[in-house]
């Protein structure tokens, strides 16, 4: 039998968790020799009291189990050593006097208690080493070698661990939920701010809506408020109207009595109700966003006075002066020349209404980059309060004065001009003092945006009585020239700087007349008169050839009726027009399909004279009189009852003795270029009720029927 | 890292240390235990070592204190499931748990924390 203790097991003390584990491992051992359990707590207590201490004071440390078989009685043995600093007041530790300054130093002296025998060594830089020993009781089986291999072995199969790392786990899992219960309430948090959130946004879009609605119900008390305005402007000229016919109907009973004055009240008041429409379809067109541009060139001093022209009827106040000037520098602008008309006239037009005394000043100026124009209506007035400034732009607006109540506006001048200004790629602006009157500016840029290609179309409107001429000269300049030559006579130009221009305008109108200036382009322009030649639809009109170089043989060669060298006489120039246009017209036939009595009776009046005249209220009898007497020229109204103006002209179309007679369409709606051009491709001209003038209609008759 | 958890049970606070807990991670009971009275309004705490094997001087130490610091926070903490051995061997080490209630077990425990709590609501109102 050997003598000296066997080691059990060796633990290096290095973590924290060592320390459990050390303990944990004493309790066991001192469960495996026999002691009760009361003893395996108290060395249990006392080897983790000892070996924290070798961990806390030297950082690591060894702890040794051994049993001394061969002692009576044996004993267990254990042996903590550190390689720590040693303990400084070993003394005072063990006699228990020594007060830690870490709360602690009942460690050594419990162990101690706790143990059977317990001996200490402390060297100061070598370390600490202790030696515990405790006697296995009595009744404890004695500890033959086998029996200390079985115990070794099952020291070293057991897994003291196993019931804490289950434990262990399962307090894991707890912390998890734990956690995934906290983390779940903070999701709820985030989801109720999120829900605060979405809440206060849906408060926030009902009072959107709320405002939306207001803003609504305040346009329509508005529209409403307009509406009624708008039917009393209506009802006043039409009352005028009707009280003036019966007035005249009444008063032919009796003889002599003097009825012009009240026509022409009855014009004035049919013009003012014309006018009104005007408006209603401009705004219109302005808020459906379909208003075309039509950029050409504008004379400025040539506008200002069509402008003077056009308002003197509103001076009716002769302590205020109209004055127009415009700066002599101004290059010819391109831009519509008909929405400026309407912007200034819309400005002038309410300068007047608020000025009691002094001036209404319109001007122009180029700005200083010279790319702008700005026009300017000044007036000595009553002024605009600058709260008002910005709210006289919108639609509907009227500002109260004693003056504003005097005269009735409908609301949209204002608006309407603002908005052709920005059309024209300009800005409008005002600037004011209450009492001292108010300036307008409109700054347009000279050359419109879209006038950089010249545009096959613009706003061309027949003026009533003239007779259209095409001019066709690459120049913009030049026809300005043409145009004054031109004036006060009964011709109107129809410009056009290109050779598609041209062959356009042709599609649009029936011109009486072609002025073809040849200059650089000079091929295209032979080529031009060539075709306007062989085309059997333009064969009849005639051309007059200018050139600067004497080409009056080719000229005529090629089908030119008349040729001019530059400059041309203008006197020559409109006797040859003249001639050329002018017809001997006395016997002719013109056969009229119209439904309307009062058109019948117009154009009949027109016609007295000049035509004979067949006039048939519906296609059918129309038909049967064209086929009957074949006429040389037929007016028809679109619009008609039973068969309809368009099956009227496919059957005369189809008819060999009616094909080839010219058809001239009198239109009672308002008719846009488009529309226009569509019907011009079925019929010679396209009269507008609204200018039906006698020279309109005689014009476009003689140039149907070829003179 | 490891934890003990710590459960609300009405204005008590239930700690059960099942495992054999190293120094660290009792110093984190400690920690957690008086912020979750503080975060909880807890009145109570029981603390049940039934589980421990062995209450070292360490542990013993950290008892009281867990004790000491609940007071001052206004719960009161009893401490339950004592083994005996555990009991004896304490007082062996010379570690006399001042100011620690102890009880046999949870019940007791919850028992005496309610008493606890009655009696200071009437010492408080009288006092008042």
């Amino acid at each position: 039998m050997s003598t000296g203790p066997a080691s059990l097991l060796t633990l290096v003390i290095r973590h924290d968790q060592d320390v459990v584990t050390a303990r944990q491992r004493a309790g066991t051992i001192a469960d495996l020799l026999g002691f009760d359990s009361g003893e395996q707590t108290r060395i249990a207590t006392a080897v983790s009291e000892i070996v924290r201490n070798a961990f806390r004071y030297a950082g690591a440390g060894q702890v040794e189990f051994l049993v001394d078989r061969g002692a009576q009685p044996q004993t267990l043995i254990i042996r903590v050593v550190d390689r720590g600093k040693g303990i400084p007041q070993l003394e005072r530790v063990l006699n228990g006097s020594y007060k830690s300054s870490t709360g602690m130093g009942l460690g050594i002296t419990g162990a101690r208690r706790l143990m059977d025998e317990f001996q200490i060594e402390s060297t100061p830089a070598r370390g600490t080493r202790i030696v515990m020993r405790k006697v296995l009781p009595p009744r404890a089986p004695v500890l033959t070698e086998a029996r200390v291999v079985t115990i070794l072995r099952t020291i070293r199969s057991h897994q003291p661990a196993g019931m804490a790392e289950e434990f262990q786990r399962q307090n894991q899992e707890l912390l998890r939920a734990l956690d995934e219960l906290q983390t779940r309430q903070e999701e709820l948090v985030r989801l109720n701010r999120e829900l605060e959130d979405t809440n206060r946004g849906v408060v926030a879009l009902y009072a959107e809506l709320d405002e939306k609605a207001d803003h609504l119900r305040r346009a329509d008390e508005l529209k409403s408020r307009f509406l009624s305005n708008m039917t009393h402007e209506f009802r006043t000229p039409v009352n005028s109207i009707i009280g003036l016919c019966n007035l005249i109907v009444e008063d032919r009973q009796r003889d002599g009595h003097e009825v012009e004055q009240e026509v022409v009240y009855i014009r004035k008041a049919a013009e003012q109700l014309g006018e009104l429409v005007n408006d209603l379809l401009d705004l219109a067109k302005v808020e459906a966003g379909k208003t075309p541009v039509r950029p050409a060139p504008v004379d400025v001093s040539k506008l200002f006075g069509a402008l003077r022209g056009m308002l003197r009827p509103l001076l009716l106040n002769q302590a205020v002066a109209l004055a127009f000037d415009a700066a002599d520098d101004l290059p010819a602008l391109i831009t519509d020349e008909a929405k400026v008309s309407q912007i200034l006239r819309n400005l002038i037009s309410n300068a007047l209404k608020f000025t009691e005394r002094g001036e209404v000043r319109v001007g122009a100026a180029l700005a200083t980059n010279g790319k702008h124009i700005a026009f300017t209506v000044s007036d000595t007035g009553i002024g605009i309060a600058p709260e008002d400034q910005q709210r006289i732009f919108e639609e509907f607006t009227q500002i109260e004065h004693r003056l504003q109540r005097g005269v009735r506006g409908t609301g949209l001048g204002l608006p309407l001009s603002k908005r052709l200004a920005e059309l024209l790629g300009g800005t409008i602006s005002v600037s004011s003092e209450a009492g001292i009157g108010s300036t307008f500016s409109v700054t347009l840029p000279v050359r419109h945006s879209a006038a950089e290609e010249p545009a096959l179309e613009f706003d061309w409107r027949a003026e009533p009585g003239k007779r259209p001429v095409l001019v066709v000269d690459d120049a913009a300049d030049e026809h300005l020239i043409y145009e004054k030559l031109l004036k006060g006579t009964a011709f109107q130009i129809y410009p056009a700087t290109t050779i598609e221009q041209a062959e356009h305008a042709l599609g649009v109108i029936h011109p009486a007349l072609v002025l073809l200036d040849i200059r650089l382009r000079g091929a295209e322009s032979w080529d031009l008169l060539l075709r306007l030649r062989r085309d059997p639809a333009t064969d009849q009109i005639p051309v007059i050839v200018v050139s600067a170089l004497d080409e009056r043989e080719r000229a005529l060669a090629l089908g030119a009726q008349a040729y001019f060298s530059k400059p041309v006489p203008r006197r020559a120039l409109l006797d040859t027009m003249d001639a050329l246009t002018t017809s001997s017209s006395g016997s002719m036939r013109v056969l009229l399909v119209e439904d309307e009595e009062i058109s019948r009776y117009l154009i009949a009046q027109a016609l007295d004279g000049a035509y004979q005249l067949t006039a048939c209220a519906d296609a059918e009898a129309g038909l049967r009189e064209a086929r009957a007497h074949a006429a040389d020229v037929i007016l028809l109204d679109l619009m008609l009852p039973g068969i309809t103006g368009w099956e009227m002209l496919d059957a005369l179309r189809e008819d060999a003795s009616t094909r080839d007679v010219p058809v001239i369409i009198v239109s009672g709606s308002a008719l846009d270029h488009a529309g226009r051009a569509h019907l011009l491709r079925h019929a010679r001209d396209v009269i507008s009720k609204a200018d039906l003038t006698r020279e309109r209609l005689l014009g476009a008759i003689a140039a149907a029927v070829g003179r | 890292m490891e934890r003990i958890p710590i459960l609300k049970m009405g204005e008590y606070l239930l700690v059960t240390i099942q495992v054999d807990m190293h120094d660290r991670v009792a110093m984190t009971l400690q920690d957690d235990l008086t912020a979750r009275i503080v975060s909880a309004h807890a009145k109570g705490v029981l603390i049940d070592i039934s589980a421990l094997e062995i209450v070292d001087s360490f542990i013993g130490r950290m008892l009281g204190d867990l004790a000491a610091m609940s007071r001052v926070l206004a719960a009161e903490t009893v401490v339950v499931g004592m083994r005996p051995a555990v009991a004896i061997t304490l007082v062996e080490l010379g570690l006399s748990l001042t100011g620690v209630r102890t009880a046999l077990n949870v019940e007791r425990g919850m028992e005496l924390l309610r008493r606890r709590i009655a009696e200071q609501g009437r010492d408080g109102a009288g006092s008042d």
